[in-house]
Parts: C-alpha cells; sequence; structure tokens
C-alpha cells in the first residue's frame, strides 16, 4: 500500500493506494502546532475503517509521501529559526535591500519585507576573492570567531555563510564553516557554494538564508515524525515532496530544508502528467482553484517547466522549482466596483472564516461562491454534500447591494459579471504559463483541480480557445494522488562563465561528472538501483554580453562527446520562441553561465483501477433538472442534473449540464461533451471536435 | 456604435496591461547593457491607432509619458505613408522625446490592412554619439554635442529591413551592444503586436475600438474623482536646481503653481527660471512626465494607465525655461530635473493633503565609468545603478524607503547584482552597505542612504557623473528633519582626493583610484520625539542609527549593553 499525504491549511488529504488498484480518499482537520498529529489521526483512521489496529494496518504500508508547508508557513509568519549571517565585509546588507526594488512604484505606503536575519546577526568576515574566485584576501579567522561569539550571546539556532564570489572558489566558506562546526556543534549550517554554487550574489545570500531560516523546523519536524511512525512500527519508506515536483528522503530535506518552500501545489502537474498521459497526451496546463489561490503550471514532454527564479513572500529563492503561477483568485475571491465603476474581484479573498456571505459565518462581501450559487451552479443543499447549507438569500442581498446596484445590473447580470471577471482573471494566470513562455494555450489539454475549479473549467478554457478539459477523478485532492506519483529528483549547478569558442572541454566534462557522482551517491543512500536512475542533462546559455540566460536541455551523448556545436543548436529557435528573434544567422557567439543535472530516480507508481464499459447513457446518474444560468445565451435554462458518482466508463453527458459529486461540481457549458472514461475522471470536449477527443478516452 | 459590455472592458484592460509585461520580460531578458537588463531603465506600451496610450509597463516612469505623443507625432510626419511591417525609431527631444538617450522604437499594428494599434517600446542606450561615450556630456551647449539625432526614421518598411539606414545609425554610435539592444526592443514590439492581434481577432475591430474607448472614459472618472478629493484652491511650490555643468555657483528656480478646480488640475511652470546654457535643461515631455509620476504617487496607486488617466491634468510649461528648451539646446540632464521638479510639486501640495504627500527624496547623484577592460580586451559602460539609490521620503504613518533611488523611477530600476558588475566591468567592489545615519529624524523617518566603494579596475578609465543633491538635502515636513548630502569622491592611488562636481567629466583614471560615494537618506516626517522609542533602539542595535543621534535627534536614550530604552532618561531627555 502507499499513502500520499497533503497536509493543507484546514484540510489533510490523504490519497491511499491499495496493490490491486483500488484507493480512497481521506480528509482530517489539520493540526498547525504539530501536523504530524493530524498525520496520525488520518492514519488511524484509516486502520479503523478496515478494523485493523494501527500497528497491524502500517506493517502493510509499503511508501508514505508527505508533502509539508511547515518550511513554508515559517517564512510567511516569520516564525523560522533565529539565524545568523556570514558575509562578506561591506556587503552586509545585500540580504534586506533586495537589489532595491520597490514592487509597487506609485505606492509610497509600501514597505520593503523584514529580513529574515536582522542586520546586528549579519557579521561581516574580512575576506575577499575576485571574479574568478582567485584570493585576492586571505579569511581573517578572527573575524568568524568574533562573530561566533555574538551569535553565543544572542542565542542563534542557524547560520548561513555566503561569500562574494564563492561559487567559483568555496574554500573560504569551507574554512569559515570548520570554525562555525567546531564552535557551535549541533547548530544548523548552511553554506552557499554547497546549496547554490551559481553565480548572482543576492540569489544565492538570500537562498542560503531561507535554508538556515527554515532548517531546524523542518529537521525537528521530521524527526518527531519519524519517530512517532518509527513508534507504530512503519518500516516502509517515508517521502517528502520538494518544489521542484520529485521526491526526496527526509535525511536530505533536513540539510537541504529549502527545497521544501514551495512543495504546496507542487505535486499538482505530476498528477496533471499521469491524467494526461493515459490518454496519450505529452503535454497539459493544469489549474488547482482553491478558497483564495489559483494555481497554475504547464507541463511539455510530460516534463514541468522548472525556474530559478522564483520567491517567497518577496525573498528570492533560486533553487530549481516548478514554475507555477499563483493568481489572487479562488471561490472566497471578493468582488467590488472601483472608482472608475468598473467590477472587480479579488485579490482580497474572504477565505474559510468568515468566508462568503452564502457559508452565513458572518461573511458580508459577496465573493465568487456566492455569485456561483445565484447563478444555479452550486446547488444550495447539496453543498460538500449537504453538510453546509447556503444561505441563498443572504448571498442575493449582497450581491444586489454591493454589486447590482452600483452597476445598475440586475442581481443575475451582476453574478454573472463576477464569474466572467474571475474566470478572466484565472485565464490570465494560465496565459502567463503559457502565452508569456511563447506556448500557445489552443494546443494544450487543461487539467482542472480544487473544490470550484470545474465550476468554473469550460469558461477558463472557452476564453483561451482550449478544446479539450480533463477534471481527475481524484481533483479535490489532486496534491496527495501527484505526491504518490513523483520521482527521487536531485538537482545541481555548476557556473561556468565562458564564450563556446574558449570551452576546456575536459574541464566541462569533469563538472557534469562530479555532479552526477554526487546524485549517484544521494540515490543510492535512498536505495535507488543504478537501473533506476535518470540523467537530466542542461546548459543556460546566453549570446555573447547578454545578462540573463536560456535553459536548453542537452543530451548525454553531446556532453560525452563534447561536441559544442551540437550543444548550442538547441539555443537559437528556443530564444526566438520566447523572445521573437534569434541571431543563428547574423553568427553572433554564444556564451555559457551555469550547467545543470537533475537526478531522476524512478519510484514504483500506483495502478489505476479500470472500470468496466457501462454504455452511453448517463440516464441512470440523471438526479433532475434546475435552472442554471447559461453565459453564452446570458440567461437561465432548465439543464440535467446527474449525480457523479453513478456515472460509469464509457458515460456521455451533453452540455449544458452540472454534475454533482461531494466536493466538486462541474458544469458543463452547451458547447462541451463529457465522457467519462475507464479510470472514472472526465473529459470535456467540444462537440464539434469530437473525433479529434474522443478516441483518446475510448481507446 | 457597439454595446458596451462592461466586464469587457474589464477583461480587456487586464489584457492590455499583461501584454505590455510581457513586452518588459522580452526586453529585460535579451539586451545586454546593464541600464537595460538589470537596471530596467526601460518602458514598453501599447498605443490605438491614434497614439493615445491602452497601457503602459513603466519600469522607470520619466520615460513612459512621451511615447503617445511621440506616437502622435509620427502619424502625422508620415501621414497615409505608415504600413505594415514598419518599424520606425525616434529619440529626437525637438519632435517629443525626452532624452537623447531613450531611444524608441514604434512597431504599426495592423489588421486587415488597416491600422488598428501600435506596439512601442523605449530604452536607456549605452551610447548615442555626440561627443561623449555614454552621452553625458557636461561641456554640451547644443544637442549635436550631445547625441545623434533621430527624428522618426523607417528602419524596416513593409517588412524590408532598410540597410542603408540601419547602417547609418549605427556607424554613428560608439558600441556593438546598441544595434543589438535595438533589435531586443523591435523583438518586445513583435511580442506586443502578436498579444494585440490576438485580443483584435478574437472580439473584432468594433468591440475593440468601442471598448477600448469606454475604459478611456471609466479611466478618467477614476482620475476625476481622485481629483475631487483635493481641496480647490491654487498652490504654490518652489525647488533649487544646482550647477547646470558650465557655470560653477550656478542656481535656477523651479516654480509650479498647481490650481484645483473640482474636477480637474493645472501644474502651470510659467514663472520657472529661464533655460540654461549648458546641458541642464529639461524638455516638454521630460518635465510632463515627472509631472504626472510625482502626481500619481498621491492618488490611488490602483488605477489602469491610459489615456483616459491623464485626460484630467493639465500642464503649461512654456518653452524657453529650464523645464522646456527651445531648440537646439543641450538637454541630456533633462530626466534629472524631475527630482527637484518633484519637490517643488510636493511643497505645493503639502498644506492641502498632508496625509498623501511624503516628505523630500534624495536627489539623484549618479555616475558612470567608461573604458576598456583589459581582463578582456573589450570596451564597456557602466551606469553605478548601485551607489546612486538614496532613500525616500517619509509620509505619514509610514517610514521612508530605504534604498530606493530617485522618485523617477521609486525603486522600478534596480542595483547590479554584485557578482554581474564584477564579470562586466573590471571594477572591485569595496562597500555597499545602509549609511548610518543618513536619513532624516522624524516621528516616520526618511528612509536610509547608501555607501558605495568600489575600486577601478582598468587604467584610462572615463567618469562622469551628473545629478543633484550635493547641495540641499533632501527636506523634512511637519517637524522631520533634513537629511545627508549626496557626494562623490575619486581617491587616487597615491592618495590624491578628487571631489567631483555634481555634474562632471574626469579622463584618464588610473586603475586602482576607489570610487566613494555617498547617497543620502530621504527626509524625515513628523516630530522625531514622537517616534516610538522602542523602534530607536532597535535602529541603534541594528547600527542604522547611531547612540548620538537617538540622544540628540530622537530623544531616546539606549542603554550600550543591552540596547534597551533607558525609560527613565529618555522621558527626561524627550520632555526638555
Amino acid at each position: 500500500m502507499k499513502i500520499g499525504i497533503d497536509v493543507g491549511g484546514t484540510f489533510t488529504d490523504f490519497l491511499l493506494a491499495e496493490n490491486d488498484g483500488t484507493s480512497s480518499i481521506y480528509k482530517v482537520l489539520s493540526t498547525p502546532r504539530d501536523p504530524s498529529v493530524g498525520l496520525l489521526n488520518g492514519l488511524r483512521e484509516m486502520s479503523g475503517t478496515r478494523k485493523m489496529t494501527l500497528e497491524d494496518f502500517i506493517k502493510e504500508v509499503d511508501i508514505i509521501v508527505h508533502g509539508t508547508t511547515v518550511t513554508t508557513n515559517a517564512v510567511l509568519t516569520y516564525t523560522g529559526a533565529k539565524t545568523g549571517l556570514l558575509t562578506t565585509k561591506g556587503l552586509r546588507d545585500a540580504l534586506e535591500m533586495r537589489r532595491g526594488i520597490r514592487e509597487e512604484q506609485y505606492n509610497n505606503r509600501y514597505t520593503n519585507v523584514k529580513p529574515l536575519v536582522p542586520r546586528y546577526l549579519r557579521q561581516p568576515i574580512e575576506e575577499r576573492l575576485d571574479y574568478k574566485g582567485d584570493v585576492i584576501t586571505d579569511l581573517v579567522e578572527e573575524d568568524v570567531r568574533e562573530a561566533v561569539q555574538t551569535f553565543r550571546e544572542e542565542n542563534v539556532e542557524a547560520v548561513a555563510i555566503c561569500f562574494m564570489n564563492s561559487f567559483a572558489n568555496k574554500t573560504h566558506e569551507e574554512q569559515a564553516a570548520e570554525i562555525i562546526r567546531k564552535e557551535m556543534p549541533g547548530k544548523y549550517l548552511t553554506v552557499s557554494a554547497d546549496l547554490l554554487p551559481s553565480i548572482r550574489f543576492y540569489d544565492r545570500i538570500s537562498t542560503t538564508v531561507l535554508n538556515s531560516y527554515v532548517g531546524p523546523i523542518l529537521k525537528s519536524y521530521l524527526l518527531s515524525l519519524t519517530s512517532k511512525l518509527d513508534d507504530i512500527g512503519f518500516s516502509g519508506v517515508l517521502l517528502i515532496m520538494q518544489s521542484n515536483g520529485g521526491v526526496i528522503s527526509p535525511d536530505i530535506a533536513m540539510d537541504n530544508a529549502a527545497v521544501t518552500l514551495l512543495s504546496g501545489p507542487a505535486a499538482g502537474p505530476v498528477a496533471g502528467i499521469a491524467y494526461t498521459s493515459i490518454q496519450g497526451y505529452d503535454d497539459c496546463i493544469t489549474v488547482d482553484m482553491g478558497g483564495t489561490s489559483f494555481d497554475a503550471a504547464l507541463i511539455r514532454n510530460r516534463t514541468p517547466l522548472i525556474t530559478t527564479e522564483g520567491e517567497i513572500n518577496r525573498l528570492r529563492l533560486a533553487l530549481p522549482m516548478l514554475g507555477i503561477v499563483t493568481v489572487g483568485a479562488g471561490g472566497g475571491s471578493i468582488g467590488w466596483i472601483d472608482e472608475g465603476g468598473l467590477l472587480r474581484m479579488g485579490p482580497q479573498s474572504a477565505g474559510s472564516l468568515p468566508g462568503p456571505v452564502c457559508y452565513d459565518c458572518g461573511g458580508k462581501k459577496p465573493a465568487c461562491t456566492d455569485a456561483d450559487l445565484i447563478l444555479g451552479y452550486l446547488d444550495k443543499d447539496f453543498f460538500a454534500g449537504g453538510k453546509i447549507p447556503l444561505n441563498y438569500e443572504k448571498a442575493r442581498a449582497a450581491i444586489k447591494e454591493q454589486i447590482a446596484d452600483k452597476l445598475n445590473y440586475s442581481v443575475e447580470e451582476a453574478a454573472a459579471g463576477m464569474y466572467s471577471v474571475i474566470n478572466s482573471n484565472m485565464a490570465s494566470g494560465v496565459r502567463e504559463v503559457s502565452v508569456k513562455r511563447g506556448f500557445d494555450p489552443r494546443e494544450f489539454p487543461l487539467v482542472v483541480a480544487g473544490g470550484a475549479g470545474p465550476i468554473h473549467a469550460c469558461e477558463i478554457a472557452h476564453e483561451l480557445e482550449i478544446p479539450v478539459i480533463i477534471i481527475p477523478k481524484e481533483s479535490s485532492i489532486f496534491c496527495a494522488a501527484g505526491m504518490l506519483m513523483s520521482d527521487l529528483k536531485h538537482d545541481f549547478v555548476r557556473t561556468y562563465a565562458a564564450s563556446f569558442d574558449e570551452i576546456d572541454i575536459e574541464r566541462f566534462q569533469k563538472l557534469f561528472r562530479e555532479m552526477e557522482a554526487e546524485g549517484n551517491r544521494l540515490l543510492s543512500t535512498e536505495k535507488i538501483p543504478s537501473e533506476r536512475i535518470e540523467y537530466r542533462f542542461a546548459l543556460d546559455l546566453r549570446y555573447v554580453k547578454q545578462y540573463h540566460e536560456v535553459t536548453v536541455s542537452v543530451t548525454r551523448e553531446a556532453v560525452e562527446k563534447g561536441n559544442l556545436e551540437s550543444l548550442v543548436t538547441g539555443f537559437h529557435p528556443e530564444h526566438n520562441r520566447l523572445y521573437g528573434y534569434s541571431l543563428e544567422k547574423e553568427g553572433t557567439p554564444v556564451e555559457l553561465i551555469n550547467m545543470r543535472l537533475s537526478c531522476i530516480g524512478r519510484t514504483d507508481k500506483p495502478k489505476f483501477l479500470e472500470e468496466d464499459f457501462d454504455g452511453a447513457d448517463p440516464a441512470k446518474a440523471f438526479k433532475g433538472t434546475r435552472e442554471v444560468y447559461i453565459p453564452s445565451a446570458r440567461k437561465f435554462q432548465t439543464i440535467n442534473v446527474y449525480d457523479g458518482f453513478k456515472l460509469g466508463y464509457g458515460n456521455m453527458v451533453d452540455g449544458p449540464a452540472i454534475i454533482e459529486q461531494v466536493n466538486t461540481s462541474t458544469f458543463v457549458t452547451p458547447d462541451y461533451r463529457v465522457a467519462s472514461d475507464r479510470y472514472g475522471s472526465y473529459t470535456m470536449y467540444l462537440k464539434d471536435r469530437e473525433e479529434e477527443f474522443k478516441g483518446r478516452v475510448f481507446k | 456604435m457597439t454595446e458596451i459590455d462592461k466586464i469587457l472592458v474589464s477583461v480587456l484592460q487586464r489584457r492590455f496591461k499583461s501584454i505590455t509585461e510581457e513586452m518588459s520580460i522580452a526586453l529585460a531578458r535579451t539586451t545586454r547593457s546593464p541600464i537595460l537588463c538589470e537596471a530596467k531603465d526601460f518602458v514598453t506600451g501599447l498605443y490605438d491607432a491614434r497614439g493615445k496610450m491602452l497601457e503602459q509597463t513603466e519600469n522607470l516612469p520619466i520615460l513612459s509619458f512621451s511615447l503617445g505623443p511621440v506616437c502622435e507625432y509620427i502619424l502625422k510626419y508620415y501621414g497615409d505613408e505608415i504600413y505594415p511591417g514598419d518599424v520606425i525609431f525616434h529619440n529626437d527631444v525637438f519632435s517629443m522625446g525626452n532624452q537623447n538617450n531613450d531611444v524608441a522604437v514604434y512597431k504599426p499594428i495592423f489588421y486587415r490592412d488597416k491600422l488598428v494599434a501600435w506596439a512601442a517600446c523605449k530604452g536607456h542606450q549605452a551610447d548615442i554619439g555626440g561627443n561623449v561615450a555614454g552621452g553625458y556630456n557636461p561641456n554640451a551647449t547644443e544637442v549635436w554635442q550631445e547625441a545623434l539625432r533621430i527624428p522618426p526614421v523607417k528602419v524596416y518598411e513593409k517588412g524590408k529591413l532598410r540597410k542603408d539606414v540601419w547602417d547609418l545609425i549605427f556607424a554613428n554610435i560608439r558600441y556593438d551592444i546598441v544595434a543589438e539592444d535595438m533589435r531586443a526592443e523591435i523583438g518586445s514590439c513583435v511580442v506586443g503586436e502578436r498579444g494585440l492581434l490576438a485580443i483584435v481577432e478574437k472580439y473584432g475591430i468594433d468591440v475593440f475600438e468601442s471598448h477600448k474607448d469606454y475604459l478611456f472614459q471609466a479611466t478618467e472618472k477614476m482620475m476625476k474623482a481622485e481629483i475631487r478629493t483635493i481641496p480647490n484652491g491654487t498652490y504654490h511650490g518652489e525647488a533649487n536646481v544646482y550647477y547646470d555643468g558650465r557655470h560653477p555657483g550656478s542656481r535656477f528656480k523651479i516654480r509650479v503653481d498647481i490650481t484645483v478646480r473640482d474636477e480637474e488640475i493645472i501644474f502651470d511652470y510659467s514663472e520657472t527660471d529661464p533655460q540654461t546654457n549648458g546641458f541642464v535643461n529639461g524638455t516638454f515631455t521630460s518635465s510632463a512626465s515627472a509631472t504626472v509620476l510625482t502626481f500619481l504617487q498621491m492618488v490611488n496607486p490602483d488605477m489602469p494607465h491610459n489615456d483616459g488617466m491623464i485626460r484630467p491634468i493639465k500642464i503649461i510649461i512654456p518653452e524657453g525655461t529650464i523645464l522646456n528648451a527651445s531648440y537646439p539646446k543641450a538637454t541630456t540632464f533633462g530626466n534629472h530635473l524631475c527630482p527637484p521638479n518633484a519637490d517643488s510639486i510636493i511643497r505645493a501640495l503639502a498644506s492641502a493633503i498632508p496625509e498623501r504627500i511624503t516628505a523630500g527624496w534624495n536627489q539623484l547623484l549618479c555616475g558612470l565609468t567608461t573604458g576598456t577592460d583589459q581582463r578582456k580586451n573589450a570596451k564597456f559602460v557602466d551606469i553605478v545603478f548601485l551607489g546612486l539609490k538614496g532613500g525616500s521620503g517619509a509620509t505619514k504613518g509610514v517610514d521612508g524607503y530605504d534604498h530606493i533611488g530617485m522618485i523617477d523611477a521609486s525603486g522600478g530600476v534596480l542595483d547590479q547584482d554584485y557578482e554581474m558588475f564584477e564579470q562586466q566591468t573590471p571594477h572591485l567592489l569595496l562597500e555597499h552597505e545602509y549609511w548610518r545615519d543618513s536619513a532624516g529624524a522624524g516621528q516616520y523617518r526618511g528612509g536610509l542612504g547608501i555607501i558605495t566603494k568600489f575600486m577601478i579596475g582598468s587604467d584610462d578609465t572615463t567618469v562622469v557623473t551628473f545629478g543633484d543633491g550635493d547641495v540641499e538635502p533632501a527636506f523634512g515636513l511637519f517637524g522631520g528633519k533634513d537629511s545627508t548630502l549626496n557626494k562623490i569622491n575619486l581617491i587616487y592611488p597615491d592618495d590624491r582626493v578628487y571631489k567631483t562636481t555634481s555634474k562632471d567629466l574626469v579622463e584618464n583614471v588610473p586603475a586602482g583610484t576607489v570610487w566613494s560615494q555617498r547617497a543620502g537618506g530621504g527626509g524625515g516626517y513628523g516630530d522625531p520625539l514622537k517616534r516610538s522609542a522602542a523602534v530607536v533602539a532597535e535602529e541603534v542595535r541594528n547600527g542604522i542609527i547611531s547612540f548620538e543621534s537617538a540622544k540628540n535627534d530622537y530623544g531616546v536614550i539606549v542603554d550600550p549593553d543591552t540596547y534597551e530604552v533607558d525609560e527613565e532618561a529618555t522621558g527626561r531627555a524627550r520632555r526638555e
């Protein structure tokens, strides 16, 4: 058995996958103070439903994959470790200055982010390397010892070391680290040249500090979790989700805590690949609409896009992570009228408390969910399977007073406007991961997850002209499902700045071999046999004198052959696709900045259980009809409502229709048709393009 | 007339915004000059068929409010000879350009053979010919000593490169990277064109036109509502400009009368001093941009940036004044008259909207180095962005922003990354830290200034300085204190110190010379004795306020061992 566990702010989601392919979903309340308590509660509930003791149950579990937000929350709430920083004398404010950016230029009330290390704990060290890594000034060990003295007096719990140009020579950082290890034994320590040996000082110092800031917290959490699992006799493998979409053993995660900082939504794209590859797709766009935010990601060749320019709370995190774009749009997004009389949605959210007006928990501002209710997409008596009755009248009154009257619209028109504006906000999130990166969204199936996602899916797809939408069976616990499908993954980088005609091919190959050996070592401690290891080679390239690079993947053969020409061929078309031109014809020289290697250890994936064919007729799932707003017709119509649990493999539902499940409701617009596939997921496609898509569902 | 779908108006506004952002990303990622790709000294925008602004992304707003006027000029200039596939360059300050170095690209967007819109962008190019590499020539008195003038010129016509025109332009510019960076500007316009055409194809030209007009009206309404919150009246403000680069001790006044009448605001600079006989002169568009961007900081920051936004704002700047020089005066310094212009506006409106204005910002004092990087035997030019960023003025309830830089960028222009700086120039960075006690004291203190030192790495380096703030510091308001002065010194290897003036050109600077720069802080707001003593103590612990300043400026006595507030002594000091 395998268990995927996604700890969220309110609920902890579980997907239990049996060896025979059956699976079950569990949700328990999260326990933010010590998330392992909620996690154990969930395991206990699972054993209870099987009438087993927890100890007997856990013996049958081979793998637990766990996504945690403890590091994310520590940064967002400033509850990480008290951290001290050693950095090159004269440059200790780089961390706080963030290169002098004010993100809101016209807003004089906008303040800088509080630094994770206050200035008095940023200790200057006399030492200096030049741009090539050659020593200009030796490290003054006395400075390090003095800093240690301060750190001890101030009860510092974690230390970060980042010196200028250390990407090219780590000896000074190592020398300082030796002293810290000796003088402050047991304290969490991050050395920048180990964590991220690549050029760009601010990126490196910020990432290094983030790692130390969250390190002790992650470490103590994982130690507590592993000991609890030990106590109940768990003898399988525990794996932790990373921001890069891969998983990692707890021991390695403890030393590189920053790799988990944006792991929350990172399992989504992996799940998206699983659900689309069944139908033979290599590419897809995944979206996950929650209460306050909407996450979008793009996958190409079954590989999610990776960025090294991520941020958390406006702090740079330069480790590779999935390029997920988050937009402030969710079921709780509030509608309002601006001074010019235009309707806006969000980014303020009613959250889960007080929540939208219709929850009747004190919310006064009309939210997206209120509009969904007025428009008939939600049934006031069947929200969360009927557990939460929705107050239709209050939602109506709030929309009337705060939106409709101000626009001189009817309540229905205003609700339709709210629905349309938020769909457009979400569509621009999708555009950001696709169009802005040079991809045409029309060529990608859209995988839609999250409780509110399937209500909005057709209209988002419509705005982007996306012809096919896939709503996974596990859409409400999408990320927990994705965790079970993730592989082990370790990313490495080395900076080697050189024009292409000057590259010393032996040094080039040696750097790759070094990274490969390190990856093999880590994966062997994670018990991955060599035949299950894959490598992804990539280079960060640019035209000579440009400042920013384009990451281009290369083959192992090209690296081993040392054929520079073949290494650079992928660069020109990629540059053109992204930025509208290339300089291949002009013969402009190309230069190398960074070399990257990802080492991937393939894990066993859960099987999907296949249902038997049930014919096209969905009649037995028919629940009744109701009045629902049809955006293209701009009016309400009576349409069919189906019970999602009763739809079987092969059943076809024509839009307009509503399909209800406990945790989600799917709105099918008139131009789409839904086919329920053999794994219980829904595929919606444009009726007039059925020939292209139907075959994939029923192949 | 098509029926207006108000929801679609909101959707289109968002879409225009995201297209100009896409254009901005493309430009930042592909340009070579650190001025563009690291500091983002550029703007990208979309304009309608008449040249009216649809939306802009303004990394450096001082460039931005001239793109529209130039677009209108280009339309008039070419008449009906604008074709699909054209690409037009422009920098000429006597046809609505703002600064010679800010070179714009305009690309007309055609849909079914009809001109429907323009994509444009403009960036500060590393060189534009003229007497001095990099363009800042304090000895210039006429435009030809400063730059190659590019009135509108087509470098592509009907999709075909005009090779002779291209070569003529770049034969007059020192650095190869400028041609590459202009290609990047064209690429950015292609990105904008793709995005805008997708909209027109989807909704049709009639819907696009009518909804765009409605958007302009809605935004105009929004700006009028903002203006209505300012009490009616006429408000007078003044600020000084020191030294024209040629006459030591010279001083000029900017004078503005701001009249607010219900939904309209008029900025009248008629009483401003006459133009100088140096390069310290503004152009109409650089000065008007300064006015607009300063005013935008006093209204709802969330307003869409389009033609409707600027309609209720009237700006009067007579030709022949220091803010609107007449042909053929030198004007390269003109963008940098924004800080004193902003000061005059802030001073004027301080009494009318005290809760919305800031105290004075640190004025720009900037430098650049050019020469040959002997490590690579290649030319380099580098504006020292990381050294110029002082603090902003405090406002009611909020301290000034530390190390933000001049008000014309307001934190949109970034420091070079330190390690990239050492790769791309021969220099070695020695210090780049907050400058203790540089901020103007106040209940809300000004933003901190910074200290920057680096060792110049190649012989025969040329140093240019341009700016202000070395005579008069950023001013405090409502009891807040003034801040500290800017300066740039060159410490030669023989320890000789050369104190640069605020507009200087120093040649043959040897390797090993230390560039030592101080960028001052911002002005304080409100009585410093009312500042939280605990916050002052924390700032002493962090070394950004000295014990002496805590005592003398804030009346806060901090224990030197524990960094705790000595409550009793503080109470006494604050009473006295």
